[in-house]
């Protein structure tokens, strides 16, 4: 190879400009198959930055729990089961959204801490229970709604179905903002990613997750509460799968114990696609925001240019692999 | 002629030269044991002779053919099968087939299952080894997988066995049966070469002894010729030395009394009692599986099953994870560089982990408190680094010690223990390490260290407990400390 070549490949593998590689290459993509300019349009890009934002807030908690050298794939499950429990105390049993709010929140940070606690004590394998914990959190999901979405459409005392009015903040959470320009998902996502920043690089927990991720018995014996750190991690992932939960059901506008199936997939996807390495103690969730953006582009390409569903997941597939072969060949070659 | 043969082999790694000119021969029958201190060139010698280093300048010869391997297949298809420290069974498997694995055969080939039992028992029976050949090989005592191992070793033709301290994690009794077999197999013609730490063991399986010095060969001997003494000489390069003069100041307080500590974790430890005083360094001598390491990790609260009773500055002390151990004032190094520092973290995370509380008010990092201490530390001792930022995976052993170490520091323990804290380490960072240790003990801290160096044992321990086979066999003052004595008595010798 020539030095021009040679260097430019050096100046793509460098660690600052690599992860945004991928990204990049899909928005030439994007660039060229406009769609007869649809794709330089703001609503594209209104309509991307909202349709990643349920599944990159859970890709945030993920972040999280796979920098701490875990997995959580009940990510989606819990998001559902948020979702069905947020529409069931509103709707059917009518109590405020910010009331709702509140225990959905819990009952997220409680299905993440119960994985997170037999990870850490049990020293089960993270991803055998939080399969489990997907399992059992869909179970839950459906036991709770019977099976059914629950709409404001309920039956009242008497027998009669009739139509409850539902709370202001599903309305806020589905809006949109400065001028009908941008979603509030897409806001919650934006603060979720902040959120998750300010956690892992400037809190001491920060600090631990990534220590426990690098290594467990190096942390340990360097005196870090790895079992703290580590229930924190799912806990945490939990916390935001049920803000996920609730924007679904906002998005719904009803409780669907179904929603967020493969959600977790998509999830890790992103976390991985923007370079954060599965062995854990590297990577965050800047690199995150860049898979997730990557991920929603590429859909709207694919889209746009009217390819067909299947087709979108055979190319899908194929450069998630591309794009992690990449960012590999590249550490290497810069190490 | 030789069986195998080094004609003047040098390795350099680096700028350190691993073996220099080194010419070693191996006659078929014979039981030929390397030794020599670590570091001395040992297992760079047998990592080329195993095919495990392929660069090196020089020749090796089998027989009357001149070779050089590339990698370990080649090695062993010559004839030339090593047994290394760490066991290369496969644990969920049983018996037989782990001797299937090392059998040659297309791997779609059927698996004649009775045949492979049969076969199996027949190996294990020629080294008196009788267990049913369906057990997995986790079940069995370390001592049955040694054997194991030796038999999959020979299940191929094979002319030259390496034994890399077979015996380093055996009870004695096993230790005894294991040279049996050794002693046989060289009867049946096999060259063996064996590194052993343990002394009476290196008499009673040699034939010949090579001794190795600082990568370069000392001197080749008949064992009866030789002698506990002239072994010890040839190891450690020099008489006898007079031991320094008497340092004890008693009226210092005693900071750390351990009273019958006992452990259970491997390798166990026997109930063991010492003082430490306040400003004291005291050596731990054993060599691996003596106990030293578990009595350390005990202390750390990182052992299973502990008993005894321990007083730190006169309270009850009793840590069940390191983290109470830090609360306490008590800190660890651990020699294990997978166990010491985070490689993906950088210098400055590493530095402050164990005391991130105190660069964290209100459990925020505030990167100026940690740079501001860590600078200072690690320019005292003479951390080489790009800058705080780099990763700690791109240091050198040494210096990722010096992290390590500095991580320690910022702790600032009464009690600081360490394991083995320079090995492997460079002799520039050593003596840095050295000069720190020696410094803190004069600021008062408490130091326990274990070290399979004796050189370092004795340049810096006040005094020195001398553990064997899980029980304290001597504690010794600094007058008493000998080099030849200590590794005497390391070695399961009397003083």
């Amino acid at each position: 190879m020539t030095e021009g070549p040679r260097a430019a490949l050096g100046w793509l593998a460098s660690p600052r400009v690599r992860p945004l590689v991928p990204l990049v290459a899909v928005l030439v993509l994007g660039a060229v198959l406009n769609a007869n300019g649809a794709f330089f349009l703001w609503q594209t890009q209104r309509a991307v930055l909202r349709e990643i934002a349920v599944e990159g807030i859970l890709a945030c908690g993920m972040t999280v729990v796979i920098v701490a050298g875990g997995i959580d794939l009940a990510v989606g499950s819990v998001l559902a089961l948020s979702a069905v429990c947020f529409a069931w105390l509103t709707l059917p049993h009518g109590w405020s959204g910010l009331a709702a709010l509140l225990v959905v929140l819990g009952v997220g940070a409680l299905a993440g801490a119960v994985s997170g606690a037999l990870v850490a004590f049990a020293r089960i394998q993270a991803f055998i229970v939080t399969l489990a914990m997907m399992v059992f959190a869909r179970g839950v999901a459906k036991e709770l709604s019977g099976g059914q979405k629950i709409s404001n459409y309920v039956q009242a005392a008497d027998g009669r179905f009739v139509n409850v009015p539902t709370p202001p903040l599903f309305g806020v959470l589905d809006g949109r903002v400065l001028g009908g320009e941008l979603s509030v998902v897409t806001l919650i996502f934006a603060a979720t990613v902040l959120v998750t920043w300010f956690v892992l690089r400037r809190l001491r927990i920060g600090r631990y997750l990534y220590a426990v991720g690098s290594s467990f018995e190096a942390a340990r014996l360097s005196g870090v509460p790895v079992r703290a750190t580590l229930v924190f991690a799912y806990l945490l992932s939990g916390l935001f799968a049920a803000v996920a939960g609730i924007c679904q059901a906002a998005q719904e506008t009803h409780g669907d114990p179904e929603t967020g199936l493969g959600y977790e997939l998509d999830a890790i996807a992103m976390v991985v696609l923007g370079g954060t390495s599965l062995a854990g103690g590297r990577g965050g969730v800047c690199l995150t925001l860049v898979g997730a953006l990557t991920l929603g582009y590429l859909q709207k390409v694919l889209s746009l240019n009217a390819y067909s569903t299947e087709l979108r997941l055979m190319l899908t597939g194929a450069i998630l692999i591309l794009a992690v072969l990449f960012q590999r060949r590249a550490s290497r070659e810069t190490s | 002629m030789a069986l195998l043969e080094l004609r003047r082999v040098t390795k350099s790694f680096g700028r350190t030269a691993a073996l220099r000119d080194v010419s070693f021969e191996l006659e078929a029958g014979e039981v030929h044991v390397l030794a020599g201190e670590n570091g001395a060139g040992k297992s760079t010698l047998i990592r080329i002779v195993a095919g495990a280093l392929g660069d090196y300048a020089g020749e090796l010869r089998l027989g009357d053919r001149a070779l050089r391997f590339d990698d370990p297949a080649a090695a062993r298809a010559a004839g030339i099968a090593t047994i290394h420290q760490e066991l290369s069974l496969v644990p969920s498997l049983s018996v037989a087939d782990n001797l299937l694995l090392a059998t040659p055969g297309s791997p779609f080939a059927l698996v004649d299952r009775s045949a492979a039992r049969e076969t199996a028992k027949q190996a294990l029976a020629a080294l008196g080894l009788r267990v049913d050949p369906d057990t997995p090989v986790e079940a069995l005592s370390l001592a049955e997988r040694q054997l194991v191992e030796i038999a999959r070793a020979l299940m191929s033709k094979v002319r030259v066995l390496v034994m890399d301290e077979p015996t380093s994690a055996l009870p004695a009794p096993d230790v005894e049966r294991l040279l049996m077999r050794v002693k046989e197999l060289a009867a049946r013609g096999i060259g063996v070469i064996y590194i052993s730490h343990r002394m009476d063991e290196i008499f009673r399986v040699a034939d010949r002894v090579t001794v190795l010095r600082d990568g370069a060969r000392v001197l080749t001997a008949r064992a009866s010729e030789l002698g506990r003494d002239g072994l010890l000489r040839a190891m450690l390069g020099r008489d006898l030395t007079t031991p320094p003069a008497a340092n004890a100041e008693e009226s210092r307080p005693i900071r750390l009394r351990v009273n019958g500590l006992a452990c259970d974790s491997r390798p166990r430890l026997e109930p063991v009692s010492f003082e430490l005083r306040r400003g004291e360094l005291l050596g731990i001598a054993g060599v691996e599986g003596s106990g030293a390491s578990t009595l350390l990790h005990a202390l750390f609260g990182d052992g299973t099953r502990i008993r005894g009773d321990v007083a730190l500055d006169g309270e009850p002390y009793r840590a069940r994870a390191p983290a109470q151990a830090f609360a306490r004032g008590v800190a660890l190094l651990a020699g294990d560089r997978n166990a010491s520092v985070l490689t993906a973290q950088s210098v400055l995370e590493n530095a402050t982990l164990s005391s991130l509380r105190r660069f964290s008010p209100a459990a925020f990092v505030r990167r100026h408190l940690e740079l501001g201490a860590v600078k200072p530390e690690t320019e005292r001792v003479r951390l080489k680094a790009p800058s705080l930022d780099a990763a700690c995976g791109a240091l050198s052993g040494g210096n990722q010690q010096k992290v390590a170490l500095v991580r320690c520091l910022l702790a600032r323990p009464k009690l600081l223990l360490l394991d083995d804290p320079t090995r492997g380490i460079d002799l520039g960072a050593r003596a840095d390490v050295h000069a720190l240790l020696a410094e803190l003990a004069a600021g008062g801290t408490s130091i326990l260290f274990r070290t399979s160096d004796i050189t370092e044992l004795t340049a810096l321990a006040d005094r020195a407990l001398v553990l064997y086979d899980g029980r304290a066999v001597a504690t010794l003052e600094r007058r008493e400390l000998a080099e030849p004595r200590l590794l005497s008595l390391m070695m399961g010798g009397s003083a």
